[in-house]
């Protein structure tokens, strides 16, 4: 059934707003030709045509024909140009909230379209159309429910520091060792995620390099950004941009989160439409700095497992931070081993994009994190170091139900446990 | 020239290269009109100087290196397509001006003989080619994905290539004969000439020439547009 | 006064790290009728600003909030 006509103007009208010269390439040029085909790990675990990257585009590329092309509109059935209808936009839902935004499909594509890209496209239309993911947009909603609250948590936020610096103290051996939380004039401010895991870990490594640092109150995860909805993403990452601006910080650290590397690296000047007056880098780009600067020092390979090293793709192909992580785990590690394939063309661990936090596709990503688990079993590893939560959290459950018998560490945690080694011998 | 051939070979060649130019001009202000986004969409690793990025560029839109790592099949019968489709046009060029250098070195008969062997190698690659295409259209994914415009292009495709071949092969006219048409066209004057007008390969030409005036005032309305877009997108991928 | 709180329905969220403990209540409030109430144990102290806010911008209500040890507790009420 057709959308009522207002909706169909509405939505019309936004995806006109949303054009831009990148996704005109994008929707004019594919020649279908399916080599994606194999690039998709979804596609290829599941072998429906919906999980194919072209196809996935094509749904758009449908709609564009029809209304904003010449000859679509003179004879649409040659593309399949298609009107706005309920079960396109239940299609198209399909398609795009499973997407993980991995862009292997781009790297593969002999045009390099993103596919990401003009879905982000239907995320929009699908949010207009009132059929936006429902739980993104509840965990997008209390983002910036807590950014409007920040006082109100504050005190609690502080209180749980309190424990969090305490185990620093001791971890480290010095009773003055801080968590130092809106410090002003600070080099760095450090976003972490929701949880002591990644706030610990870090506070060990910038005691031990001696940073003058700060923690962010706020959480790097974007939830607006998953969701497609761009308003909702810069509300949610202004929060952190505003608090450095107040601080006057040199630089913003991102933690290991993917999505967040992106988000602040290439997305948030461009929603915002302004330039950051400082730095933004990544925690593996910190501690490998420090690590050069001989700020820290390593405890050479007390690793004895074989360890392999998953690129999460937000931080390998769609951030560019390759060497770091292998430099650090090799300092550490007595047998690394690398995936096959890795680097750039490293399969997703198939949870990326906000696929973790939708309970309706939990048997759909640990199905199709098969090749995931296929590539961990290949290299004999019994620990998998990822610097992403998203990914983190999917190759445990992949560890749980595929019986992989492997950890999973961080690299903070990696980093922070060699540097503690010294003290916790002697 | 009969009318029927004064207007497909004539009349609606003129039409067919001022639709496509005026089309592919369109397209590219069509495409120039609308603003980027300031997102750097680019992909990692990418080239660190403004001629690494160049080389990159090129090596992705000829050869297109990623494909042919995950489809084998699909790469070798696209750059075989497109090679060939590259040879061909390049030896069309022979129907404006003689290839004087090949004429100089192979002579008459010489020149004759390259041009049938590499001109029908080629109508026959592109032939396989295109059968491959075609053939797979109609296994799934690639069916279901497929639009009718992918089937038209290859009929079109395929039918100015047939018809081409029947010319090379079964064609009892000169490569002299051809050009004077060619030449006829350039001075607004579309004529076949006594040898031309008399022989059976008359039809096989005009049949030819129609298809690729389809397919040419097609082309800019098409995916075929890919053409130039490959070298804007692939260009994205290092930004 | 915990015992007062008539709970519908209890969720054990402990060991799970964000998103997962608002995904996991989000997902189990439409267990519960309005106005139930459902008393969930995290872990994750990032829980403690995360779940309010959820219940504020779903328009739901959280009760009572108490920390023992590692363990969070939240007392959630069904509101709509």
């Amino acid at each position: 059934m057709t959308v009522d006509k207002q909706t169909e103007e509405k939505l019309i009208a936004l995806l006109k707003q949303k054009i831009n010269r990148q996704l005109l390439y994008y929707l004019d040029i594919c020649a279908r030709c399916a080599i994606c085909r194999d690039a998709c790990h979804q596609y290829v675990a599941t072998k429906d045509v919906h999980y194919l990257p072209a196809y996935r585009a094509e749904l758009i590329r449908r709609i564009y024909k029809k209304y904003f092309t010449r000859t679509g509109r003179i004879i649409p059935s040659l593309y399949e140009g298609k009107e706005i209808t309920d079960d396109l936009l239940d299609e198209l839902y399909k398609v795009t909230y499973a997407c993980t935004g991995c862009r292997r499909c781009m790297f593969y594509c002999p045009f390099s379209i993103d596919t990401t890209w003009v879905l982000s496209v239907a995320k929009t239309i699908l949010i207009a159309a009132g059929k936006g993911s429902p739980i993104l947009t509840e965990l997008a909603d209390a983002a910036i429910e807590k950014g409007k609250n920040i006082d109100l948590f504050k005190g609690i936020m502080l209180d749980i520091l309190k424990d969090t610096e305490r185990k620093l103290q001791e971890k480290v051996g010095d009773p003055k060792a801080t968590i130092p939380v809106e410090k002003e004039d600070s080099n760095l401010l450090y976003v972490a995620l929701s949880g002591e895991h990644t706030i610990l870990p870090a506070a060990i490594i910038f005691h031990q390099a001696k940073e003058n640092w700060t923690l962010s109150l706020f959480e790097a995860s974007n939830y607006g950004y998953f969701l497609g909805d761009t308003a909702k993403a810069k509300t949610i990452a202004q929060r952190i941009v505003d608090e450095a601006k107040r601080l006057k910080v040199k630089e913003v650290v991102v933690t290991e989160c993917g999505h967040a590397h992106r988000v602040f690296k290439f997305f948030y000047e461009s929603w915002a439409k302004e330039k950051y007056p400082f730095q933004v880098s990544s925690i593996l780009e910190i501690i490998h700095r420090y690590l050069k600067e001989g700020r820290i020092n390593l405890n050479s390979k007390y690793i004895k497992e074989p360890v392999t090293y998953h690129d999460p793709c937000q931080i390998g192909r769609n951030y560019g931070v390759f060497a770091e992580p292998r430099d650090i785990i090799s300092q550490v590690s007595a047998d690394f081993r690398e995936m096959n394939p890795q680097r750039e063309k490293n399969w997703c661990c198939g949870a990326g994009g906000g696929v973790v936090a939708q309970p309706d596709l939990d048997e759909f990503r640990i199905k199709t994190g098969e090749l995931k688990v296929k590539q961990i079993r290949q290299t004999g590893a019994k620990i998998v170091v990822s610097p992403c939560e998203n990914c983190r959290l999917q190759i445990e459950t992949l560890n749980e139900k595929y019986n992989l018998g492997i950890r999973i560490s961080s690299i903070m945690d990696l980093v922070a446990y060699s540097l503690l080694i010294p003290r916790e011998q002697s | 020239m009969d009318w029927f051939s004064f207007l497909v070979a004539g009349v609606m060649v003129y039409l067919a290269v001022f639709v496509f130019i005026t089309g592919m001009l369109y397209q590219i202000y069509r495409w120039l009109s609308v603003p980027k986004t300031n997102v750097r969409l680019g992909i990692f690793p990418k080239p660190k100087s403004k001629t690494a990025r160049l080389l990159k560029l090129a090596k992705d839109s000829f050869i297109f290196p990623q494909a042919f790592e995950i489809d084998r099949k699909m790469w070798f019968f696209a750059i075989l397509f497109h090679f060939a489709l590259l040879a061909v046009f390049i030896g069309h060029l022979r129907l404006i001006q003689e290839f004087s250098f090949l004429f100089n070195i192979l002579g008459n008969k010489g020149v004759e003989r390259f041009a049938f062997i590499s001109g029908g190698s080629m109508g026959i690659i592109l032939t396989v080619a295109l059968l491959y295409y075609f053939s797979r259209r109609f296994k799934s994914p690639y069916k279901d994905l497929s639009v009718p415009e992918d089937y038209l292009l290859l009929i079109l495709l395929m039918l100015v290539v047939t018809m081409g071949n029947h010319m090379r092969f079964f064609g009892d006219v000169r490569v002299a004969d051809y050009r004077e048409y060619v030449h006829s066209l350039f001075v607004f004057k579309p004529a076949f000439n006594l040898g031309l007008s008399v022989s059976l390969s008359k039809y096989s030409l005009v049949a030819h020439v129609f298809f690729a005036n389809l397919l040419f005032i097609y082309f800019p309305f098409s995916k075929l547009v890919h053409a130039i877009g490959t070298f804007a997108a692939n260009l994205i991928r290092s930004e | 006064m915990a015992e007062e709180i008539k709970v519908d329905l209890e969720l054990n969220l402990k060991g799970l790290l964000c998103p997962l403990p608002m995904v996991r209540v989000s997902q189990n409030i439409k267990n519960v009728p309005v106005g139930g109430i459902i008393k969930a144990t995290a872990t994750d102290p990032g829980s403690l600003a995360d779940i309010p806010s959820w219940a504020k911008s779903t328009g739901n209500e959280i009760l009572k909030s108490e920390r023992i040890g590692p363990e969070i507790i939240f007392y959630i009420k069904r509101i709509k």
